[in-house]
């Protein structure tokens, strides 16, 4: 179980926690370049013990819930996040919605900070927003890891996986400091919708104790599925939305 | 304040956006649940019928999410 699911376990924090974290380092950017790299430090850093403080406290209460429960609420946690993040992938590739811009992002945190506040106040509200960008999109982090790593051993490779993601996206911006715009961030929500909607379905089953044939191997079927099944869902929607002035 | 706002629009946005999807999901599970529980289904069909309501819904949000963004730009 653990030799065959930590991969995929890994690989699913390691992807979902780069989207997280892209958008939080633009925000913090924005900080940095607009008022100081002092009130971005300070926030993000406060923002990070304070999510630490909370995995302290309730991490060690996951191990208490019975497995059947566990895997229950944790399957279907993953099957909605998964497939919001899948849903969302698909109305962005097939044209419905517009993609993410994280330069749009980075300009329009800039001209907030920018606007005008006194000086002692614009560096408080600075602070504030980098607090309010690691501690909201760190949260999505610590839930995606306690999500994904909520099987028997998953926990670590969880971790390191999403550590990994946030590691790689602070050294690559403090190494171009720029907003990380080129990151393919749809095609990664594609791919991490996919790896949480199959997992999510997985457990969910297990948490009835009615588990997918073949075992372990049906995440496997279940994450290529939903793949194929996105990809063809994303053609649809294309195909939809370039029909669509005629409609109107 | 402006803190726990923000937390809870991110909850929301986590959960939320979709509301079809999330209700549509979660009745699904909770139809199977009852099933289950009364014995109606044989075990080794709640694993099939699971993945099947839950592509349906999602195909169901997804055509959903597709007619509100048209008729939003329509009226623009």
């Amino acid at each position: 179980m653990i030799s065959l699911a930590a991969a995929p376990i890994a690989l699913a924090a390691f992807l979902a926690s780069t989207v997280e974290a892209v958008e939080a380092f633009t925000i913090v950017l924005a900080v940095s370049v607009v008022r100081g790299p002092r009130p971005a430090a300070i926030g993000s850093l406060a923002a990070l013990a304070l999510l630490v403080a909370v995995v302290a406290i309730f991490g060690p209460l996951i191990g208490r819930i019975p497995i059947h429960a566990l895997q229950l609420v944790v399957g279907v946690l993953l099957l909605l996040f998964g497939l919001g993040w899948l849903r969302k992938a698909i109305l962005r590739a097939g044209g419905a919605l517009p993609l993410n811009d994280e330069s749009a992002a980075f300009a329009k945190q800039s001209q907030a900070l920018e606007a005008g506040a006194s000086e002692a106040a614009a560096d408080w509200i600075a602070g504030l927003a980098a607090f309010k960008a690691v501690l909201l999109e760190g949260t999505e982090v610590v839930f995606i890891v306690l999500a994904v790593g909520a099987g028997p051993g998953l926990l670590l490779p969880a971790a390191v996986g999403a550590a990994c993601a946030c590691l790689a996206v602070l050294a690559l911006g403090l190494l171009i400091r720029k907003p990380l715009a080129r990151v393919p961030e749809n095609a990664l929500k594609f791919a991490v919708g996919t790896l949480l909607s199959g997992f999510g379905l997985f457990w969910t089953a297990e948490g009835f104790q009615a588990p997918f044939p073949f075992g372990d191997w049906a995440i496997l079927a279940l994450v290529a599925a939903f793949g194929v099944f996105g990809l063809a869902m994303t053609a649809y929607v294309r195909f939809l939305m370039a029909r669509a002035p005629a409609w109107t | 304040m402006d803190v726990i706002r923000a937390f809870g629009a991110t909850l929301w946005k986590m959960f939320a956006a979709d509301l079809v999807l999330t209700l549509g999901a979660l009745a699904s599970i909770v139809v199977l649940g009852v099933l289950t529980s009364a014995r109606a289904v044989p075990p080794g069909d709640i694993p099939l019928m699971l993945a099947a309501m839950v592509f349906g819904v999602f195909v169901t949000a997804i055509n959903l999410s597709v007619v509100r963004e048209i008729r939003k730009r329509s009226k623009r």
